[in-house]
C-alpha cells in the first residue's frame, strides 16, 4: 500500500466506526422511546396496534432526530457568528 | 467491509507521507466536531421528544406542524439556558 491508500483505509474504517456507533445510538434511544410510548402494559404478545405504534414511532423519532440536529447545526452557526461579530 | 479490511499496521502508517499525515490530522479533527455534535443531537432528541411528542398513541410517521415547531424551539430554549447557566456561572466565580 502507498501512503494515499493508507491514507484512505484510514478513512474509510473511521467512518465507519463513526457511523455504526451513531445508528447504535439513535436505535437504542428508538427501542426505549417507543416501547414506553407504544406498549404502556405489555401483554402476552405484541399487538397490531401496538406494531403499528412501533413502526410509525420509529419513522417519527429519526424524523425528530433530523429536525433538532438541523435546528441544532443552526443555531451553533448563529453562535459563532455572534462570537466574530462581538470580537470584532 | 470483511476483517482483513480493518487491520492498518504499524508498518502502513509508517508509509504515510506528510501531506496525508496533515489531511489526516484535518479529517480527525472534523469527524471529532461531527461526533460532539451528533451525541449532542441524540441528548436533545431524548429531552424534547419527551417535551414535544405527548400524544399518548402515535398515528403518524411525521411529525406534524404543532411537533416540529415545539422541537425547533425546545433546541433554541435549551440552547438559552445553557448560555444562561453560564453567564451566571462566570459570574458567580467574579464575586
Amino acid at each position: 500500500m502507498d501512503s494515499d491508500s493508507v491514507k484512505k483505509a484510514i478513512i474509510r474504517q473511521a467512518l465507519q466506526a463513526t457511523n455504526t456507533a451513531n445508528a447504535r445510538t439513535l436505535i437504542e434511544n428508538i427501542n426505549e422511546k417507543c416501547f414506553e410510548r407504544c406498549v404502556p402494559k405489555p401483554g402476552s404478545s405484541l399487538s397490531s396496534g401496538e406494531q403499528t405504534c412501533l413502526t410509525q414511532c420509529m419513522e417519527k423519532y429519526m424524523a425528530a432526530w433530523n429536525e433538532v440536529n438541523s435546528n441544532y447545526i443552526r443555531r451553533i452557526q448563529q453562535e459563532i457568528g455572534n462570537q466574530t461579530l462581538s470580537n470584532a | 467491509m470483511s476483517s482483513a479490511d480493518f487491520n492498518i499496521e504499524q508498518s502502513d502508517l509508517e508509509k504515510l507521507n506528510d501531506k496525508d499525515k496533515t489531511e489526516l490530522r484535518q479529517f480527525f479533527a472534523n469527524e471529532e466536531h461531527r461526533s460532539r455534535i451528533q451525541s449532542q443531537t441524540h441528548e436533545l432528541t431524548a429531552i424534547c421528544w419527551k417535551k414535544c411528542v405527548t400524544s399518548s398513541t402515535i398515528r403518524s410517521g411525521a411529525l406534524d406542524r404543532g411537533e416540529q415547531s415545539c422541537l425547533a424551539n425546545c433546541v433554541d430554549r435549551f440552547m438559552d439556558a445553557n448560555l444562561a447557566t453560564m453567564k451566571h456561572l462566570a459570574n458567580m466565580r467574579q464575586q
